[in-house]
């Protein structure tokens, strides 16, 4: 039934398609090429000595100032259930503004590498197939087709306020097939 | 003609007003008019019963004769409807009051940013108008208090007409014309007159609130029935023909021979200061202190930069210890823009030590010194509740009653006194009373009642003073309302020491009782001994450390299922591995390679083991946000002189979680 409307009135398609359009930066990680929104982005630094803080989950490397304000930094490796890479001149912390709660805050993302900015327009942008056994992720945004390859485009708010994100790493493994 | 008794009534001349009142109620009778002389006669009945009881000593008469006079004038007004022939004595000065809905009806959508401003701004005034008429109050030729006063009314009214909050603009209407009266001499300031300015303040007062709280996204709650307010207003402002023949015949406190020059000398005085400030938002101001931490750090930097240093030029040495000068004064402005006098918080306290003195019958006066001491605004908010306390504590057990104090030999009049200075790097401040001091016997009694005092020991004088902090201490015998219930004393502590402050009490029977608080100028800046474990450096706040010690080996023992403990000057202290705790690398192996710190709670010691000690800083403290609000031992963070970030330890917590962990 949601297919047969969607045929009957494309318009639906392009406004959705259309608020994920826009310019993205894309990073890596590990093995794959992912994308955030350039909006959200807030800049991009090389990695600095992380504060370590107690009790908190391993993918929370700890706090960092970043001009006279303290704000944590999460190694999204860990955070996707990849294996842990040394840091090395390539690493970055992107930070990004996050919506928390009613309000906004900073935090850094430790990524591998940050590639380009790149503009996608609504017809580079997929939806994340279908993997059944009703996998759904909520932090990702689609797929997006580049002539590097494919992009995987991330919810970054979903991203930094799920606690369970183990589901990736089963996306992860099966687009590596 | 009921004009004719509130006038004799506010003047005070109880003779005159029964007088008026026996015509009323004749007149009523003969014209037909029950009800009239009923409500005249049960006047008549209460006015008499105050003049043959004597208004010295009671809290003022003025709340039932006001009703009385209301009802009265219901019956007034009732008559003139009635028959529609007034009876003797005259029309009534005071038209009849439109019926008001009792809902306030809700006028066209109210920009929120305004009203915010709307309730921040009155509540200014509100508290300057409070502090101006009691020091009317006290000196009622006071001409710059009264043009304050008139000021802050004026300007509510302006505020709340625009916003259309018509309860409010009409009190503040009323108050204005009754203090323009007495700007203009037309009227003289009687404590009763400045009762109804009072209670009219504490009306708007009350309706702010409501305003306030309509914020929130509520519904505004209507205003209260403000009817019976408006007219004792204008009553009190009608008895000012009355009052100016009696001034011209005789001596009348008031504005007698004061020129007309100074007010209007002094009234664009007060209206400079307040230009001269200006609102600032807290998120600027904290992203500048921010900034200019920032910019410390890197002028620091740039001093150690070691390419620099092989420079020895002279000039480049004088521009690096420039800038430095520079940075340190820019800091110390910036850390200084939070900084509030504490005399705004003083001000606050006039009025309830005039409300409770009242209460308990007793005669204080408050006298304040070093209002213009400065201190972290969030401080002198959260002082508010435990000055309150202390001062009820005051006026309550300390001041004696007149009488006795007159049998003591003092002053009938008791005074307590509220100073604040600065001293090393700290605000001091005292709040003393001259009354009967604080009785040992009784404290003592009820110390070893509760428990509190072993038999067979006494205890030293401070260590007995103490005990008035204890959670449900009390020595009064009865339960007033001001104070008694022991609830209080320990709950000041308890603000105190959470503002990292302390609290003494000192006495001498028959001379008085003095607190002395003893708080940091911010709650924004701690300082902190750096220490280090392993590669991760944290902060400790000074104010919690007791000592810090170098164990020998054979200090330390290990008790099975329990521990590490220290044998410190005699005692056994647990010794808490931080590294443990934090799940971090450390370097020392045992105590005795490391280094001990060694903090208190509730009277228990215990010690801290970290590997070194880096030094001592005074760092600004960071919340770490909401990602960090589950983790137990920290306090926040703090930016350390190379940039990093380092996390201040809350000791407390860590010892408190031992048992979980």
């Amino acid at each position: 039934m949601q297919t047969g409307t969607v045929e009957l009135n494309p318009a639906a398609q392009t406004d959705k398609s259309d608020h994920r359009a826009g310019k993205y930066l894309a990073f890596q990680l590990g093995q794959e090429e992912f994308a955030i929104q350039v909006l959200k982005v807030r800049e991009i630094m090389g990695v600095q000595e992380i504060t370590a803080v107690p009790q908190t989950p391993h993918y929370v490397k700890g706090v960092i100032n970043l001009r006279g304000k303290v704000i944590p930094v999460v190694d999204l490796r860990l955070k996707f259930g990849l294996p842990e890479a040394a840091y090395t001149q390539r690493t970055c912390i992107i930070v990004v503004q996050v919506s928390h709660g009613s309000g906004n805050m900073l935090m850094g993302i430790v990524v591998d590498g940050v590639s380009e900015v790149i503009t996608l327009t609504a017809a580079d942008i997929e939806d994340t197939p279908d993997f059944g056994h009703g996998v759904t992720v909520p932090y990702l945004l689609g797929m997006a087709k580049t002539k590097e390859g494919v992009k995987i485009l991330l919810d970054i708010d979903q991203v930094l306020s799920t606690q369970e994100v183990h589901k990736l790493e089963a996306v992860l493994q099966k687009s590596e097939f | 003609m009921e004009a004719l008794a509130m006038q004799a009534v506010l003047a005070g001349d109880l003779d005159r007003s029964l007088n008026v009142l026996q015509q009323v109620e004749s007149e009523a009778a003969r014209a037909g008019h029950p009800r009239l002389a009923q409500e005249a006669s049960s006047l008549l009945a209460q006015l008499s019963q105050a003049a043959s009881g004597g208004q010295g000593g009671s809290p003022s008469p003025w709340e039932f004769i006001s009703e009385g006079v209301l009802r009265l004038q219901q019956a007034l007004e009732e008559a003139h409807h009635g028959s529609a022939v007034a009876p003797a004595g005259g029309p009534s000065p005071a038209p009849p009051e439109p019926e008001r809905p009792a809902a306030e009806s809700q006028p066209l959508a109210r920009d929120p940013e305004l009203v915010r401003d709307f309730v921040v701004e009155s509540r200014e005034h509100l508290a300057n108008i409070e502090s101006s008429l009691l020091a009317l109050e006290q000196d009622p030729a006071n001409a710059e208090s009264l043009h304050a006063a008139f000021r802050g009314f004026h300007t509510i009214k302006g505020l709340a007409g625009f916003l259309e909050f018509a309860a409010i603009q009409e009190v503040a209407h009323e108050v204005e014309t009754l203090l323009d009266l007495a700007r203009n001499q037309q009227l003289s300031v009687t404590p009763e007159r400045i009762d109804v300015v009072l209670k009219a303040a504490d009306y708007l007062k009350a309706a702010i609130r409501q305003v306030d709280a309509s914020l929130d996204g509520r519904p505004l709650e209507a205003f209260a029935d403000n009817r019976n307010l408006l007219w004792m207003l204008r009553m009190a402002a009608t008895a000012a023909a009355e009052d100016s023949q009696a001034a011209a015949g005789a001596a009348q406190p008031g504005f007698d021979g004061r020129p007309a020059s100074g007010p209007s000398a002094s009234a664009p005085a007060a209206g400079s200061a307040e230009n001269r400030a200006i609102k600032v938002d807290t998120e600027k101001l904290d992203h500048l202190v921010d900034m200019v931490g920032e910019m410390v750090i890197a002028q620091s930097m740039l001093r150690h930069d070691p390419d620099l240093a092989l420079n020895r030029s002279p000039r480049l040495q004088r521009t690096l210890s420039l800038l430095s000068g520079i940075t340190s004064d820019v800091q110390k402005t910036a850390m200084g823009l939070r900084m509030v006098t504490i005399g705004t918080l003083f001000r606050r306290m006039g009025r309830l030590v005039r409300d409770l003195a009242r209460k308990t019958g007793k005669q204080v006066e408050l006298v304040t010194a070093g209002e213009e001491t400065e201190l972290d605004r969030q401080i002198v908010e959260e002082l508010a509740d435990p000055i309150m306390h202390m001062l009820r504590n005051s006026i309550d057990h300390g001041i004696e009653p007149p009488e006795e104090r007159t049998a003591a030999g003092k002053d009938p009049c008791g005074r307590i006194t509220l100073a604040a200075h600065h001293q090393s790097g700290q605000i001091v401040i005292q709040i003393s009373d001259d009354g009967r001091g604080l009785n040992r016997e009784k404290i003592l009694q009820r110390g070893r009642e509760r428990g509190l005092v072993p038999p067979g020991v006494t205890p030293s004088e401070a260590e007995l003073y103490n005990l008035i902090f204890e959670p449900g201490f009390s020595t009064a015998e009865r339960v007033t309302e001001v104070s008694g219930r022991g609830v209080g004393m320990d709950v000041v502590k308890k603000n105190i020491v959470r503002m990292r402050g302390k609290v003494e009490v000192a006495s001498q029977p028959g001379q008085g009782t003095t607190f002395t608080l003893k708080l940091p100028l911010t709650l924004a800046i701690i300082d902190g001994l750096v220490v280090g474990v392993g590669t991760q450096r944290y902060i400790i706040p000074i104010y919690s450390v007791v000592e810090m010690l170098c164990p020998s080996r054979d200090s330390v023992t290990t008790a099975p299922e329990q521990g590490e403990m220290v044998l410190v000057r005699g005692s056994l202290l647990p010794v808490i591995r931080l590294n443990e705790r934090f799940g971090v690398e450390a370097r020392a192996q045992h105590p005795s390679e490391g280094l001990l710190v060694v903090a208190e709670q509730e009277g228990k010691r215990f010690s801290v083991l970290v590997d070194e000690f880096i030094g001592k800083q005074e760092v600004v403290i960071k919340s770490l946000g909401p990602m960090f609000r589950h983790v137990r031992g920290i306090a926040g963070g703090a930016i350390l002189g190379d940039g990093r970030v380092g996390l201040i330890l809350d000791l407390e917590a860590i010892f408190a979680w031992k048992g979980e962990a």
